[in-house]
């Protein structure tokens, strides 16, 4: 099933694409032309059109005005399956596969090619030779529930080329993996590439979009911004382009000497499988100053945050949050004491889907005198709550009685992130507030933590991006195994030997 | 050439999602009429018979409240579990459970009227509370499937009757087999009313009191931030086990509740027959309903002159189960209605020429 040999014509010419949904305006006569045998970078913030348009040339949308020409010949795709027909097949980030069943099955499921009478050792010998051939392997035996998620990937792919792609739309393939997992994803990619097929990468991460592709488009706001080489470019000027502006987040870092805000003596915690999960922690925030904490993830960072703010019950050990011993106390307590909680699942820990807006954005204070006399809610007060705290957050919502989980998921970031930040008078705990966000609303949080910092609480950061932390933190505490291993001044952080104590080696790391 | 799909809606609409249960109601009624002209009977006379059955007559109208109040209040406390998204299975057995403790009551204890009838109603919620108590506990503490353990505990409630009505509460004084004796206070009939008793008040105002916690009080709030996010609602300070206990247990008493009103307003004698099947019925308004307060007052006085208008037509010569079939038909139509309001259908055209493309 080799690809066959492209001709002189482009694998796909997309021009004047458009399409808006119930008024808004998602694309707005986007082109874009597609090379055999490239890997062609899509890049772009959220919302910026990238999936719609991936969307309208795999056949999933059809395009308000504008034409796709497929190698030479137009098309107007009314559903996947004309698109996979004529060669395009798209890899969506939420995975199709039925996880009960073998990956031999899955690859079989709906295909028109899978003979009608079919036996176990038939679909894993067809599967094995459709592996062979595309140079591309996954135990065909074992069944979808069993694998890595990169594996499970690996199954999507081989699923839609199997039907004859040729043009393999990934969307935010890197988004789910692992960084060993994503370098494997680059080199499937390349290989791809390698036959003669066209690959495009959806991706809002400038460091892989630099390594992995060929060419870059770069979509802002629906519309076309540029297409170049990806050979000379670089990650500031792509980020410039993606953004429209150009900022540089400038910290300050500071050294206080201030009072401690939180003082955490000898905690210890169990995880919710009951094995422990934190040991002996340590550690002192003070108002006016964030504090990073390194680590690789689940090494109790999401269990620290948790004991913090009441959510988990501490073995031993004792917390204080402004001279009160809040040992213990209930997530409420200690809400009331001023500390506030973006949490690691901000979506489903810090929200109410279901719920309206006002009802999220309430969820913290709807127990204040502003918001409730007694048992009685004062509705009219929560709605004027709801939506001070939308504009402030600029969240986009058509009202305050839709429900949160219309929103994009930006949007239910920030409304929890500023609802947490009004929580956090004296300290806001941020679990990876940043992860899942594009440049521009990284920025935005990263901006709004330094903004709480100034105004004089104790922020607590916790994210397993080494860089974030070095950017954002005037004292870093790094995690491993439930143990603080170590604490420093941002002065003298030395990336190597965080590093060294992430990966448990505390003696080299404090070797002379 | 045309093709029509079905596309869901963006937003839920309460008065589309109502006029679309009505006409489901409708389109039921209309299967039904055409299955009864197949079986060569006249629907239109049937229709209006089921009619004068309720609204002919003031008896009429009496005796569906007396019908509706069960099932109202026994749709209350579905509906209150159901906006934490916890099912009560086992209102008809709190309902047993509450009749049967008023019975106890009722039947030992002569006192002044209004006097028995307080004591009785208290023991009857408790008894409700008590019945709902441990699959309570266990689904808050223990996360065990509260489907199971309510449901299983009515059959339990029904072997506690029997027992009490053939054994040591059976009535040996009179006639009437399998039964208690008539308990010493009955519920009053509303002045000027010949059959109707006060009871029916208490759906009414539950009703109301309701409709207000889940419209502006913290306690519906947080009830309805644990039915949409457990976790969020603990992240938001909410105890949230207790919470569950104690919403369980209000609900155990309204159905109790619920057994005594029947008992001490209707039968006046607790047998195992007391119940006929006031908890499913309740059940179905309740998942009909959605939740919505004011959506089982009209469902639940709807379903109760079905049944009403389905005794006056077995007077009439029409069996059992085509009358059962005919209920089935209409709240099928509704719970479609119910479904079919939160799509819509969008037609497309488009030419051949680009179909030929696939």
């Amino acid at each position: 099933m080799n690809a066959e040999a492209p001709g002189a014509q482009n694998a796909v010419e997309a021009s004047g694409i458009t399409k808006s949904f119930g008024g808004a305006l998602a694309l707005d006569g986007v082109d874009l032309t597609l090379a055999w045998g490239e890997v062609h970078a899509l890049l772009g913030e959220n919302g910026a059109g990238k999936t719609t348009l991936s969307n309208i040339i795999a056949g999933i949308y059809r395009a308000d005005a504008g034409r796709v020409v497929v190698d030479g010949v137009e098309h107007q795709f009314r559903n996947p399956a004309q698109a996979i027909a004529a060669g395009i097949g798209m890899v969506h980030q939420h995975f199709r596969l039925v996880a009960p069943m073998s990956v031999a099955e899955n690859l079989h499921l709906g295909s028109p090619q899978t003979p009608r009478l079919v036996t176990e050792k038939i679909l894993v010998a067809r599967a094995r030779a459709l592996m062979d051939e595309l140079g591309l392997h996954v135990d065909p035996t074992a069944k979808i529930w069993q694998l890595s998620v990169g594996e499970q990937q690996r199954v999507e792919i081989l699923r839609v080329l199997s039907r004859g792609a040729r043009v393999l739309i990934l969307d935010e393939p890197t988004a789910v993996l692992t960084a060993q997992e994503a370098h494997d994803l680059f080199g499937v990619m390349r290989q791809l590439v390698a036959a003669g097929r066209t690959v495009v990468f959806i991706s809002h991460k400038l460091n892989e979009v630099l390594e992995v592709s060929d060419r870059i488009t770069v979509l802002r706001g629906g519309r076309h911004v540029v297409t170049r080489d990806t050979a000379g470019a670089t990650a500031r000027g792509l980020a410039r382009l993606m953004t429209g502006e150009e900022r540089e987040l400038d910290v300050t870092h500071r050294r206080i000497d201030g009072s401690a805000v939180l003082t955490l003596a000898g905690v210890s915690a169990r995880n919710s499988r009951g094995l422990i999960a934190l040991s002996q922690c340590d550690l002192v925030v003070r108002g006016g100053e964030i504090v990073g904490v390194a680590g690789v993830s689940g090494n109790g960072q999401t269990e620290l945050a948790e004991v913090i703010t009441g959510l988990r019950p501490l073995e031993g050990g004792t917390i204080t949050v402004d001279g009160t011993d809040l040992t213990n106390a209930s997530a409420r307590q200690i809400a009331a004491a001023g500390v506030g909680h973006i949490p690691e699942d901000r979506i489903g820990v810090g929200m109410v889907s279901s719920a309206p807006v006002k009802d999220n954005a309430v969820l913290r204070h709807y127990r204040t005198d502003e918001l409730s006399a007694g048992k009685q809610l004062k509705r009219t007060a929560v709605v004027r709550f709801a939506e001070r705290l939308v504009a402030a957050a600029r969240v986009q919502t058509r009202s305050v009685h839709t429900p949160a989980g219309q929103m994009s998921g930006g949007n239910q970031q920030r409304l929890v992130a500023h609802r947490e930040a009004l929580v956090g008078r004296r300290l806001l705990i941020a679990a990876h507030p940043t992860r899942g966000l594009d440049v521009l609303a990284t920025q935005e949080v990263q901006s709004a933590l330094i903004a709480r910092r100034d105004d004089g609480a104790g922020v607590l950061l916790i994210s397993d991006d080494l860089d974030e932390v070095l950017l954002m933190s005037d004292r870093i505490a790094v995690m491993y195994e439930g143990r603080i291993m170590g604490m420093f001044d941002r002065g003298d952080a030395d990336r190597a030997r965080i590093g060294l104590l992430m990966g448990g080696h505390a003696e080299e790391a404090f070797a002379p | 050439m045309n093709t029509i799909r079905f596309e869901r809606r963006a937003t839920s609409d309460a008065r589309r999602s109502a006029a679309f249960r009505v006409l489901g109601a409708v389109a039921g009624i209309l299967v039904a009429g055409l299955v009864l002209l197949i079986t060569s009977r006249n629907p239109f006379t049937l229709l209006g018979d089921a009619f004068d059955a309720n609204f002919g007559s003031q008896r009429g109208l009496e005796e569906t409240a007396i019908y509706a109040t069960p099932i109202l209040l026994n749709g209350l406390a579905v509906a209150l579990s159901l906006r934490m998204k916890i099912w009560n299975i086992g209102a008809d057995g709190q309902f047993l459970m509450g009749a049967w403790a008023a019975t106890g009551v009722g039947i030992h204890w002569a006192g002044p009227d209004p006097l028995v009838l307080l004591v009785m109603a208290l023991v009857g919620a408790a008894a409700g509370a008590a019945w709902i108590l441990i699959p309570a506990l266990a689904r808050a503490y223990w996360g065990v499937n509260e489907i199971i353990t309510t449901l299983l505990l009515n059959f339990v409630a029904l072997q506690l009757v029997l027992w009490a009505t053939l054994g040591f509460w059976r009535d040996t004084k009179s006639a009437v087999v399998q039964s208690a004796p008539p308990v010493s206070a009955n519920l009053p009939v509303f002045p000027g009313l010949d059959f109707l008793h006060i009871g029916f008040i208490a759906p009414l105002v539950l009703t109301a009191v309701l409709w207000w916690v889940f419209r502006s009080s913290t306690w519906g709030f947080e009830i309805d931030t644990i039915g949409g996010n457990p976790r969020a609602a603990a992240f938001a300070g909410i105890n949230v086990p207790v919470r569950i206990v104690l919403v369980m247990l209000c609900t155990g008493a309204i159905a109790g509740l619920s057994g005594m009103i029947h008992l001490s307003g209707y039968a006046f004698r607790l047998n195992g027959g007391i119940s006929t099947n006031y908890g499913l019925s309740g059940f179905i308004v309740a998942a009909l309903a959605g939740g919505s307060f004011i959506g089982l007052l009209v469902g639940g006085l709807f379903i109760a002159s079905m049944l009403h208008a389905g005794i006056t037509l077995q007077a009439k010569g029409l069996s059992t189960y085509i009358i059962l079939a005919i209920y089935g038909a209409i709240l099928l139509g509704i719970a479609i209605g119910e479904v079919a309001a939160r799509y819509r259908m969008v037609r497309e055209r488009y030419d051949p020429a680009t179909e030929a493309v696939r």
